[in-house]
């Protein structure tokens, strides 16, 4: 245990490396608690190499250590053991390098999305990662967590344009693997190692990217709106998509009940009774979409407009289009602001197994007094959930673990159900995480030779 | 345990037809197609995953080292045995074990070849994207070794980007399975840090690949400058025009004129050098790019944009360009193809450095390189019988490998580190980099059994000399004169050098008959 003595001289010596300025203390940082667990200090380093002193300084001492960035994924994963030092990176906003020339850059951790986009823009470049909340998502914390938007349909995942690597292991190394360049094949890939490791095996403190050029000017894009009666209508268009030879950048599914969060527009007010477990799904609230964003030059756009024929319902353009694909961005957050006890499961699943994956969500989701609204990138079998809770008769916390535990069991192999926010009493019944096809063994492994007192993110990762 | 003992234990794990052990056997598998060799003890042909399990354990129980083969064609000496480990060679596991198409997923062993594996899909309408100019003959499971790439990379990335799960047998014999055929499946992506590993984590038994879909169209344009010069602009020009190709390669005039000498592909062998520049995807796309394209060039001094008019035109550019480097064969005895990587804007000046250097020490460099993503591969000539012109031929390599690094590039592009560039690590990593590295190798390969003294320079070798006292480490040096008849490159295909390359295939053919 912690007494106040010993955190107010950690303080102090945390302060001899950052600055006073930049340490603060309980109880100021219930603010940044994290499944009702509170860090004992927060502390922002100015730079790669304070961060390497004070994840060193917490290792000698036997700390736990919570990396964090702009606070927008921190839901995820289990509930932390304890939390001695918040690690907040914050600090390393800086860009180290844009090479607009070579498309290439390198940032800080701490630099948020939006600030990393701003630098490109002027140059017509950007990075294709377009996670939710990019005022405030950092480039660590984003790389950390995996996340991704719906461009992850045609640009591929961070895993596929990060091309270096700075981070700080568990015993206060500060290492770097990659380069600058945009091929390279020098050293491991570590950068793969870096990315979706949720802060387990490192302080993630910079990155490099690959950029691309900025869709839009001569090459405009469009977003076409397509309804269907059904999901597999839906499917089956997708399919017909994937085996044509368009090429879009988004193609993004959105259910009938995820529509609703998908607008300005207040809720309108419902009669409850449209949740009664007695009628499964209801009427159909609205139709199945999906939301195909193409670019390119006019001629272009007109053979996206041929080969969708009468599919086709709404095409967006300029605001217009700007505007859905930031609801589609901000989905979670609409869901939540309306409902704060919705759970919510990033599921990845197989192409040809979509179809299937969603009818067992919403049925695993009835079952248990949750309703399911499905939006994501149906080409490439990566979905966002929202379970909602029904009003009139709200889940138990067993109930939450029952609806994921009935959809894992439904899916094939080679598929994943991983929780990124759930109410905290859930989190005692079941593993965000699920199980992964990938050996335990050598995942305890890697996580004993970067973090070899297992000093990171201590109890919520799955290794 | 003896020598003849383990053979023994081999033979009974694998069949008495499928271990080599006659010198005169062994002598097929002693190079790839770099500079390096080094004669194996054994060569062994596993037909299944648990028969690399058997051997790996019986390795690690009797300590003598493993290195993984695939066809050899390897230009860092990866798939090279270092003082006498056992090569574990690959052409009985060869088969496509699965074509999903739906998913857009082949499932594959790692013998396998790579034109092979786009042939199978090229029924669905698929292929798989990394195009290495060994793909005649190079292997998916030396590819993910490598995490090899090729000219169409630029636009659809390495080995890694096209691979999705593995099945890997660790050093000591233990089966694992590291994703799947779906991304993103929770936890550590051991899949993306394993490939590229260079068969020093473990051995890849089975592969899951995406599978890409055939493009509508494609335009191949042979752009012609007067100048080296002109055509190194031409390639800073059309990055920054935001036209993205899907290959954008260079060849200079010296080069061209052994490439035409050699194909007859119709390249003009007055020119200062050449781009060849592929575009691909919708037809109307394709138009609006190479038009594009086109401009571009002509507007930085092209002499001439020509367009393949047909696929039979198209094949004679690409086969010119892929057995370029055979070609240069026919100059000069022997030859040394770096790898370095550049930023792209540096691509003009890179190529005045290297000519700076082949005047400093009067040799003969010919550039060929995957201009779209800098990744030079200067080829230098030397004879292997002069000392002095191979110790020159050499110095002009680091020197260039220097330059690369020296403004923030790599020193390998796609060729990888093996025992080539190990000692050149630490160039670019300092020793944080290298220990964390080093850490996660013992992770999985703790007493170094698989693929001993690769990757990492000597002076990070040490827990492995400790490890096997038998292994003293030695720097094989460029080929020896003795060797270079033998010697093959992977890009020359159809050329008559290629006859000593491709036996060890043949050879494990008939082994499995």
């Amino acid at each position: 245990m912690n007494t106040t003595l010993e955190t107010g001289s950690r303080a102090r010596e945390l302060a001899a490396i950052c600055g006073a300025g930049h340490v603060e203390e309980d109880p100021a940082l219930e603010a940044f608690a994290i499944d009702g667990v509170a860090p004992a200090i927060a502390v922002s380093p100015a730079s790669a190499e304070e961060v390497a002193q004070v994840v060193a300084f917490a290792a000698a001492q036997n700390l736990t250590v919570v990396p964090a960035g702009g606070f927008t994924a921190m839901a995820s994963g289990g509930t932390p053991e304890r939390i001695d030092i918040l690690l907040r990176t914050t600090r390393l906003s800086a860009v180290a390098h844009h090479d607009p020339g070579d498309l290439t850059i390198g940032v800080g951790a701490g630099c948020t999305l939006a600030a990393l986009d701003a630098t490109l823009a002027p140059n017509g470049q950007f990075l294709p990662l377009d996670a939710p909340h990019p005022d405030h998502a950092t480039v660590g914390g984003t790389l950390a967590a995996a996340m991704h938007g719906p461009l992850k349909h045609g640009y591929g995942g961070a895993r596929d344009y990060c091309v270096g690597v700075q981070f700080v292991t568990g015993d206060g190394k500060l290492a770097k693997a990659g380069g600058r360049v945009v091929k390279n094949v020098a050293g491991y890939d570590l950068m793969k190692l870096m990315i979706g490791s949720y802060g387990s095996l490192g302080v993630i403190v910079g990155a490099n990217f690959k950029v691309f050029p900025r869709p839009g000017g001569r090459n405009q894009t469009r977003t076409f709106v397509l309804e269907f009666s059904s999901l597999s209508g839906a499917i089956h268009f997708r399919n017909f998509v994937r085996g044509s030879h368009l090429t879009p950048l988004c193609l993004e599914l959105v259910s009938p009940r995820a529509q609703e969060y998908l607008t300005n527009e207040a809720p309108v007010p419902r009669n409850p009774d449209d949740y009664a477990p007695s009628l499964p799904g209801g009427a159909p609230l609205a139709r199945w979409r999906i939301l195909l964003r193409a670019c390119g030059s006019e001629t272009v756009l007109k053979r996206y407009r041929k080969e969708m024929g009468i599919n086709l319902s709404t095409e967006l353009s300029g605001d217009e289009e700007t505007r859905i694909w930031q609801h589609v961005s901000n989905f979670e957050t609409a869901v939540l602001e309306r409902h704060r006890n919705a759970m919510f499961a990033r599921m990845n699943v197989s192409p040809a197994a979509v179809e299937a994956a969603v009818g067992a969500a919403e049925q695993a989701g009835l079952d248990n007094n949750l309703l399911v609204a499905a939006v994501g990138r149906v080409g490439i079998g990566a979905l966002v959930l929202a379970f909602i809770p029904l009003s009139v008769d709200p889940p138990s916390a067993m109930q939450y673990a029952n609806a994921i535990s009935a959809l894992r069991s439904a899916l094939p192999l080679d598929s994943a159900v991983v929780v990124s926010r759930c109410p905290q009493q859930a989190k005692l019944h079941f593993n965000v995480w699920g199980s992964s096809p990938t050996d335990l063994e050598c995942m305890r492994a890697v996580k004993r030779a970067l973090d070899p007192k297992g000093i990171f993110n201590r109890g919520r990762f799955l290794v | 345990m003896t020598f003849s003992s383990l053979v023994r234990q081999l033979k009974k794990i694998a069949g008495r037809d499928a271990v080599l052990e006659r010198t005169e056997d062994l002598m097929l598998y002693e190079y790839d197609a770099g500079v390096h060799t080094g004669l194996p003890r054994a060569v062994v042909f596993p037909e299944s995953t648990a028969q690399v399990s058997e051997i790996m354990r019986l390795a690690t129980a009797s300590g003598f080292p493993i290195v993984p083969r695939g066809a050899g064609t390897g230009l860092s000496g990866g798939s090279i045995a270092r003082e006498g480990a056992i090569v574990l060679a690959f052409a009985r596991m060869n088969k496509i074990l699965e074509i999903d198409a739906e998913n857009q997923r082949a499932v594959v062993q790692p013998g396998v070849v790579n034109l092979d594996l786009s042939a199978a899909a090229k029924r669905y309408g698929l292929y798989f994207a990394p195009d290495p100019s060994s793909q005649k003959a190079c292997t998916i499971g030396g590819n993910v070794a490598e995490n090899s790439g090729g000219p169409h990379t630029l636009a659809y990335g390495v080995t890694v980007n096209h691979v999705t799960g593995l099945e890997v047998v660790l050093p000591d014999g233990r089966i694992v399975n590291f994703g799947g055929k779906t991304s993103d499946l929770g936890g550590y992506d051991l899949t993306g840090f394993f490939v590229g590993s260079e068969g020093t984590l473990g051995i890849a038994t089975k592969v899951t690949v995406r599978l890409m879909r055939l493009p509508e169209a494609v335009a191949t344009l042979l752009t012609i400058f007067n100048t080296i010069e002109d055509a190194a602009n031409t390639v800073v020009a059309i990055t920054q025009e935001g036209v993205t190709p899907a290959a954008l390669e260079l060849m200079d005039g010296w080069v061209l004129r052994m490439v035409e000498a050699a194909t007859h592909a119709g390249y003009p062998v007055d020119a200062g050098a050449v781009l060849l520049i592929e575009v691909e995807g919708l037809r109307e796309e394709v138009e609006e790019q190479a038009e594009a394209i086109g401009q571009v060039c002509r507007k930085q001094k092209a002499r001439e944009v020509r367009r393949a008019r047909d696929e039979r035109e198209r094949k004679l550019l690409w086969s010119g360009r892929k057995n370029a480097a055979g070609a240069v064969g026919r100059f000069s005895p022997k030859y040394y193809t770096q790898d370095g990587v550049i930023p792209r804007t540096r691509v003009p000046q890179a190529l005045s450095q290297i000519e700076a250097m082949a005047k400093k020490y009067s040799l003969t460099i010919g550039n060929i390189m995957h201009a779209g993503d800098g990744n030079l591969h200067p080829i230098i000539c030397f004879d292997p019988r002069d000392p002095d012109h191979k110790r020159r031929a050499m110095q002009a390599s680091d020197e260039i490998i220097a330059y690369c690094v020296s403004v923030g590039g790599s020193i390998t592009g796609e060729h990888g580190v093996g025992m080539e560039k190990n000692e050149l690590m630490s160039l670019g990593f300092n020793d944080n980099d290298l220990d964390v590295m080093r850490r996660l190798h013992d992770t999985m390969n703790p007493r170094a059994i698989l693929n001993p003294q690769k990757l990492f320079p000597s002076a990070h070798g040490c827990r492995e000399a400790a490890a096997s006292p038998e292994l003293t480490e030695k720097i094989v040096g460029y080929t020896e004169a003795g060797h270079t008849e033998t010697a093959g490159h992977p890009e020359i295909a159809g050329n008559p050098k290629t006859a000593g390359h491709s036996k060890p295939a043949d050879h494990s053919g008939k082994a499995g008959a």
